[in-house]
């Protein structure tokens, strides 16, 4: 099982470069407030920066303390203090309650403030209007591409979601397309470019832009990537919002993985303390089950466990000579696999008891029965239930999405949460509808063509009665067609083999094939959208989708079979899996850049109002 | 040859001057120079002359005019002077004529006649006149000194960033002194002025008098006085007719001359070459020019001709009337190969080259005698050099040629330095050309640099000799040819007798898409030509849009601002011009502006959601956008308000706002919230506890743990809560408290409409297999065996 690369898949760039690149971005920021400074860091730049430069690293450029941006006088006595912070206004007050606190005191210090990955005017005309903006100075660290695994950027802007696709704030865009710039500048630059979504379309433009003004540098530099494909969340809300049955979405799901590493609790680590466990390509039991349905883990796991054990029997028998050799050259790493592999088994328990505890079997029957679009009564029902017993989780909105609700069903959701949750959702809703993921029908604005044409052949009174029917029925959705029209719901004869997935609906459980996915894979095959007119239309992105080839064609064939895949609004993990399985197939590597990692639970969060 | 060095004349033994022409000068002068101010720049720099000064003749009827030559005597400009009276003339480092006024106004003129501007040097010096003035050059620009009719000394060491320092008093001084200069030292400027036999040296503090050392007795006056190109030396001039020569410190004297004429100089300067050892001053009389330096006899020059001299860098130039001649120390170089009878290998390789043209053998005879001494390298180089510091084209090329030929008998010469030389003495040629006029020699084109020089001609407006140049030297583009078509099309915006349209025409033709020409630059010089419609066409060629905005916004096309800081998708420029746009429309106009722009307005709200709640608010009214108000209102019930009165009025208002909407749910499920709130301020008074701001769901939840069964069901009766939620909620909570007794009476008040396996699944979840049982039983067929499995009885 844990499918090899095949033997002909290209080299994946070596993205190690873009870490030494934002350490010495850093380290210079920090040199250019020489002598001794206390460092104080945004909690959501913690774990980025523990990645880029640890401790000793900052301590031997003179930072002395550490504290975490909070809303709490600072305790610090230096006399130099740096922030390290994104751009918000937050920030900035605290900043300057600081500085001001410091002026009633009578005390002056240095304060400097970086920004990352880059300064708004906003933040700057907060400093002006608290009046401290003289006494700051200010910096940029323009790191903004985290390599979290050898194939997996990540640019951390959770809130890249929120801002752009709820509040329609285009600021980052900017970041994206220098983001895009710095890739092309290091990997050289990309012959196909294919993108969709409004987000794409202007992230693309800025970036191409951006060349044009620097022009000269990419030019004659052989491409290392074969093609970028752009693609905006909101084109795809439905795979984001599926609960994730891949290994590395479910330990997603269940522990939260925080910046390519996860805090494995008491209850997997049987012991008192819990472990942060880096997840990634170099974890060599994790990168073997990474990408495996579930229902397969457990199996894989316990025969590497009687694999191991049989490799530690070894030592039977063994004379001095040959155990002296396992013992220098073996041991170290068996003792390696066994600590992993218990890891991953007491994850696989605790997950295994929190999901049959949530009916977990009932909740994807559920969701495949609406991603189906059979018994959506049934299922509204089941989401009701969820509700009214205040089970966490959001498998309604999934429905909602696919179908759109009939108004009667919307209002009587919504009570029901509200009544469950507070009165502040009311807000959360109103949100969820200006995103697009919560689509109320109209009635009469279903009726298709079929429709249509019967009310013309039968008289007036009849044919209202045939379109009640219809929209009581309301099953007409884009989601659906464009299911039907890109086959993502495989018909299946007899049970679908997991052990053996087929396609990339095995990420779940062989029900569903990701949208995203899907739009890449028949995207990268025709080399364009053409043919794809109808499938644009129906996600509502008549001009957004573009594709742009140059002529010259230096590419290596082993280049072109490199693909960069960015998601603006962020991707799951079970989409990272399919694309690696449909890489595997095609003998494509796929690279992911994307805003953050998400998931369905992340999604709503982002969409939640909660009380301050 | 032999008479090459005819115009050599030696100053002791260690030295050579000699003098050339440059050109003959062109100009048609009416008056005599001496009957003008007269300011000539540097480095081959423009002559300006102004006639009939005032200090002459009282003819106010006749008013001067004021004429701007190039070196080689063509007129660049000529205009009537209209101001008042001009004590001194003197160009700046950026060739800018600067006419000190004699009420201390000073009006700054371009190479074109061209007023640039004008600037005052202090009330000190409009009250008692100015006496005298001097520009000079520092490295931080041009300076002005002033002495005034009250014989104080007021300075500026920059005129570009006018600071005035006025100098401390002279103790004692009732007279003009005798003559003075403005000194440079160690980034400060001084003046040194003589008093009768007293010299003093004035700085920022103080004024203390000075003595040079060694200077011969007897001296009751100074005459003149000459301070070097570099700052560093400084001759003094003495009513006997002697000469000292110094350091500008004072510290140590160099050299001393006594030429026995008392008549005091017109002009005195220095001319030495950088990194020479000799020192000479160069003293101007009537008829006579005296070369003086560390020799016993002088060189000596009648003058045919009233003259002027302008120092240099390496040398010293005079021009008159009819000619303009450059006066100099002969380089080593030079020297060397064209000595009378001088073996150094530069001599010997271009004898050498001399006879292989003439195809004699003598020319393998002289290349031996160099190569055995192992000489040849070094010729090359000598008649390199000794090209550079040539005048005459023939000669450079006579210099070059012997280098290219000894270069040939070299294995590994690199060639750089001969290519280099041949590029330098082309341009400097092509510059030196009468029409051009700038006569630089090497050193000083290296000292200025090709950048400098290249402002230099755009300044003359030659852009097309510039171009060249860049072609030529393939400067970059950036650095080169797009920085003087930048400059060419800020000229051409300002030929105010040509349409809008053909000028952005034209100027469009020409620079196209070359890259780093700043289009916005070009407009900007338009707008401030007062042509903002020419502006704003320019600005349609400029690609980032980005750049379009801060001009956009200085012309007051804010709007045109807003949808180009937009297109340039940066937000940070969006910002920007939204503040502007803030302050300066009224309130109205700018929620209209943003309506248009939802970008903009997205933007701004986040802004405001963060800043300004207030203005948020007034957005959504300004749009009467009545659900996004009910929600602000919404939030500021919990977000804002504390007490319950203003949460609920807060919450009327918002249920006001969703009716508006026509949003009826969240009016009603608002009204709902107030209801709620009212009620859960009531039980705490009455049962003590927490109850405001949970939900519906949790509160009913207290109730029941709290054991007040009867409110919580009134509660659910009051807000319709559905029977299958309350059956849930209670059989959660009584579970919670293990009150099975409870819950089994509960079980049995009606049909569960939630079935019975939920209470199976909940009892066994706290571990009573006993209670669980009895429910099992009641578990409809369906689900019957989950159930019994989940109790145990497999059987």
């Amino acid at each position: 099982m844990a499918f090899p690369h095949r033997p002909d898949a290209p080299e994946l760039p070596d993205f190690s470069m873009l870490k030494r690149l934002a350490r010495d971005q850093l380290i210079y920021l920090l040199e250019q407030l020489p002598g001794k400074k206390d460092l104080f860091i945004e909690a959501d730049l913690m774990s980025p920066l523990d990645r880029i430069a640890n401790v000793s690293i900052l301590k031997q450029h003179e930072v002395d303390k550490l504290y975490k941006v909070e809303n709490k006088p600072a305790l610090s006595s230096n006399e130099q203090l740096c922030f390290l912070v994104r751009p918000r206004i937050k920030n900035m007050r605290y900043v300057a309650s600081l500085v001001n606190a410091d002026k009633l005191a009578g005390r002056t210090r240095k304060y400097k403030v970086i920004f990352s990955p880059q300064k708004f005017h906003a933040c700057e005309m907060v400093l002006e209007e608290e009046g401290v903006f003289g006494d700051v100075s200010c910096d940029e660290w323009a790191f903004s591409l985290l390599p979290l695994d050898v194939d997996l950027l990540s640019m951390e802007l959770p809130e890249f979601f929120r801002d752009y696709f709820l509040e329609g704030d285009q600021r980052w865009i900017n970041t994206v397309a220098q983001a895009l710039h710095l890739l092309s500048t290091l990997y050289g630059p990309f012959p196909n470019c294919y993108g969709i979504g409004r987000c794409s379309k202007m992230s693309y433009e800025l970036w191409r832009k951006l060349e044009e003004e620097e022009d000269g540098e990419t030019k004659g530099r052989r491409p290392e990537i074969g093609h970028i494909f752009l693609l905006d969340r909101d084109v795809d809300f439905v795979t984001a919002l599926c609960s994730q049955v891949v290994y590395e979405g479910l330990v997603d799901d269940t522990f939260r993985i925080k910046c390519g590493s996860v805090d494995f609790g008491p209850e997997v680590t049987s012991s008192d303390r819990s472990l942060k466990v880096l997840l990634n390509a170099e974890d060599k039991v994790f990168s073997e089950i990474r990408n495996e349905h579930f229902s397969n883990v457990f199996g894989f796991l316990s025969q590497k466990a009687r694999n191991l054990q049989a490799q530690y029997d070894r030592r039977r028998g063994m004379d001095i000579k040959q155990m002296k050799n396992f013992v220098s050259q073996e041991l170290k790493g068996l003792k390696q696999e066994h600590r992993l592999l218990s890891v991953h088994i007491g994850a696989c328990e605790s997950i295994m008891k929190k999901k049959t505890k949530q009916d977990f079997q009932e909740l994807i029957k559920t969701e495949h029965a609406l991603l189906e679009g059979f018994n959506i009564r049934e299922s509204t029902s089941y989401i009701e239930e969820h509700i009214d017993r205040q089970v966490s989780g959001w498998p309604g909105l999934l429905g909602t999405v696919c179908h759109g609700l009939i108004p009667k069903d919307y209002r009587s959701l919504k009570t029901q949460y509200l009544q469950s949750y507070g009165p502040e959702h009311l807000l959360t809703f109103s949100n969820l509808r200006r995103a697009g993921l919560l689509t109320e029908q109209a009635p009469g604005d279903t009726l298709t063509a079929v429709e249509s044409k019967v009310s013309k052949l039968v008289t007036d009174k009849a044919a209202g009665k045939i379109t009640d029917a219809f929209s009581s029925l309301a099953k007409k959705s884009n989601f659906r067609a464009l299911s039907k029209k890109l086959n993502l719901i495989p018909r299946v004869d007899g049970e679908y083999d997991l052990k053996v997935p087929r396609d990339m609906a095995y990420v779940f459980s062989g029900a569903y094939v990701p949208l995203s996915c899907r739009l890449i894979e028949q995207v990268l095959e025709r080399r364009s959208w053409q043919g794809l007119d109808e499938v644009v239309r129906l996600l509502n992105c008549g001009e957004l989708a573009f594709t742009d080839m140059t002529k010259e064609d230096k590419a290596s064939s082993e280049s072109l079979r490199l693909i960069l895949v960015v998601f603006l609004g962020g991707c799951t993990f079970s989409e990272i899996s399919a694309l690696r399985f449909l890489g595997r197939e095609k003998g494509y590597r796929f690279i992911f850049l994307t805003t953050a990692v998400t998931n369905s639970a992340r999604l709503m969060e982002a969409m939640s109002e909660v009380k301050a | 040859m032999d008479c090459y060095t005819a115009n050599w004349n030696p100053l002791g033994d260690s030295a050579f001057y000699r003098k050339y022409e440059l050109y003959s000068m062109d100009w048609d002068l009416k008056e005599e120079l001496r009957d003008c101010l007269v300011a000539a720049a540097p480095y081959g720099g423009p002559i300006a002359l102004l006639r009939n000064p005032w200090r002459k003749e009282k003819a106010a009827s006749v008013r001067p005019v004021l004429e701007i030559y190039s070196a080689s005597g063509l007129p660049l400009a000529s205009l009537l002077w209209k101001s008042g009276p001009v004590v001194s003339l003197g160009w700046s480092a950026e060739e800018e004529l600067l006419c000190v006024q004699e009420d201390g106004v000073v009006l700054v003129y371009g190479l074109h006649g061209d007023f640039r501007r004008h600037f005052s040097m202090g009330n000190e010096v409009l009250q008692n006149r100015v006496l005298d003035a001097r520009i000079f050059h520092t490295e931080f620009g041009s300076g002005v000194a002033i002495l005034t009719g009250a014989h104080r000394f007021t300075l500026s060491a920059n005129v570009g960033d006018l600071k005035l320092r006025r100098m401390p008093e002279v103790p004692g001084l009732q007279s003009a002194p005798s003559c003075w200069t403005a000194l440079c030292q160690d980034r400060v400027a001084h003046i040194l002025l003589a008093v009768g036999p007293d010299l003093y040296l004035l700085d920022h503090a103080a004024c203390s008098a000075v003595t040079p050392p060694g200077l011969a007795p007897g001296v009751s006056s100074f005459l003149q006085m000459a301070v070097s190109f570099t700052y560093r030396h400084l001759a003094l001039f003495t009513d006997t007719g002697y000469i000292w020569m110094g350091t500008a410190s004072l510290k140590e004297k160099l050299c001393e001359f006594n030429c026995n004429i008392r008549a005091p100089p017109k002009q005195m300067v220095w001319c030495s070459r950088p990194r020479s050892k000799e020192r000479a001053v160069v003293v101007a009389w009537e008829r006579r020019l005296m070369v003086v330096g560390d020799a016993p006899e002088s060189i000596q020059f009648v003058l045919d001709e009233d003259s002027y001299l302008v120092p240099e860098l390496d040398g010293v130039r005079i021009f008159s009337r009819s000619t303009h001649e450059f006066l100099h120390e002969v380089p080593v170089a030079s020297e060397e190969i064209f000595k009378i009878a001088s073996m150094a290998p530069g001599a010997l390789l271009l004898e050498a080259q001399k006879e292989y043209e003439k195809e004699s053998q003598k020319a393998d005879e002289y290349l031996r005698e160099i190569q055995e001494l192992g000489q040849l390298t070094q010729a090359v180089q000598q008649c390199i050099e000794a090209a550079g510091h040539e005048h005459r084209p023939d000669m450079q090329k006579s210099l070059l040629r012997a280098a290219s030929f000894g270069k040939c008998f070299l294995d590994r010469f690199p060639p750089d330095s001969f290519v280099r030389m041949c590029q330098d003495l082309r341009v400097l040629n092509a510059i030196r050309d009468y029409h051009i006029g700038i006569p630089l020699t090497y050193s000083q084109y290296k000292q200025l640099t090709i950048q400098v020089l290249l402002d230099r001609l755009v300044l003359r407006r030659l852009y097309p000799l510039a171009i060249q140049i860049c072609e030529y030297l393939r400067l970059p583009e950036v650095q080169g040819v797009s920085r003087i078509l930048a400059h060419w099309a800020c000229y051409k915006v300002q030929q105010k007798d040509v349409s809008d349209e053909d000028v952005a025409r034209a100027i469009n033709q020409k620079l196209g898409d070359t890259p780093g020409v700043s289009y916005s630059d070009i407009a900007a010089r338009a707008y401030g030509c007062g042509r903002t419609e020419l502006a704003i066409k320019l600005l349609e060629y400029e690609p980032r849009s980005g750049e379009q905005v801060p001009l956009l916004l200085k012309m007051k096309r804010s709007k045109l601002a807003l949808s180009k800081a937009i297109e340039s998708g940066d937000t940070d420029l969006v910002f920007t011009v939204l503040l502007h746009l803030k302050n300066e429309l009224n309130r109205g106009d700018f929620f209209m502006t943003l309506r248009n722009q939802p970008m903009a307005l997205s933007l701004y709200r986040q802004f405001c959601k963060h800043q300004e709640l207030e203005t948020l608010k007034d957005l959504y009214n300004q749009d009467d956008n009545h659900q996004e108000l009910g929600s602000f209102h919404v939030r500021a019930s919990y977000a804002a308000e504390e007490r319950i009165e203003g949460r609920v009025a807060a919450l009327q208002t918002a249920a006001d706002a969703f009716y508006k909407a026509k949003n009826e749910f969240a009016a009603k499920a608002t009204e709902d919230q107030m209801r709620l709130l009212r009620l859960q301020r009531r039980l705490e008074d009455e049962l003590g506890g927490r109850f405001v701001d949970l939900s519906l769901h949790d509160t009913v939840t207290t109730l029941v743990l709290g054991g007040h069964s009867k409110r919580a069901e009134q509660l659910a009766r009051d807000f319709r809560i559905p029977d299958k939620r309350l059956w849930w909620l209670k059989l959660t909570a009584l579970a919670d408290l293990e009150d099975w007794e409870e819950l089994e009476k509960f079980s049995k008040s009606k049909k569960s409409p939630i079935g019975y396996l939920p209470f199976v699944e909940i009892c066994m979840k706290q571990h009573n297999k006993y209670e669980a049982k009895k429910y099992a039983s009641r578990v409809g067929p369906e689900q019957k065996v989950k159930a019994l499995l989940l109790v145990g009885c497999v059987s």
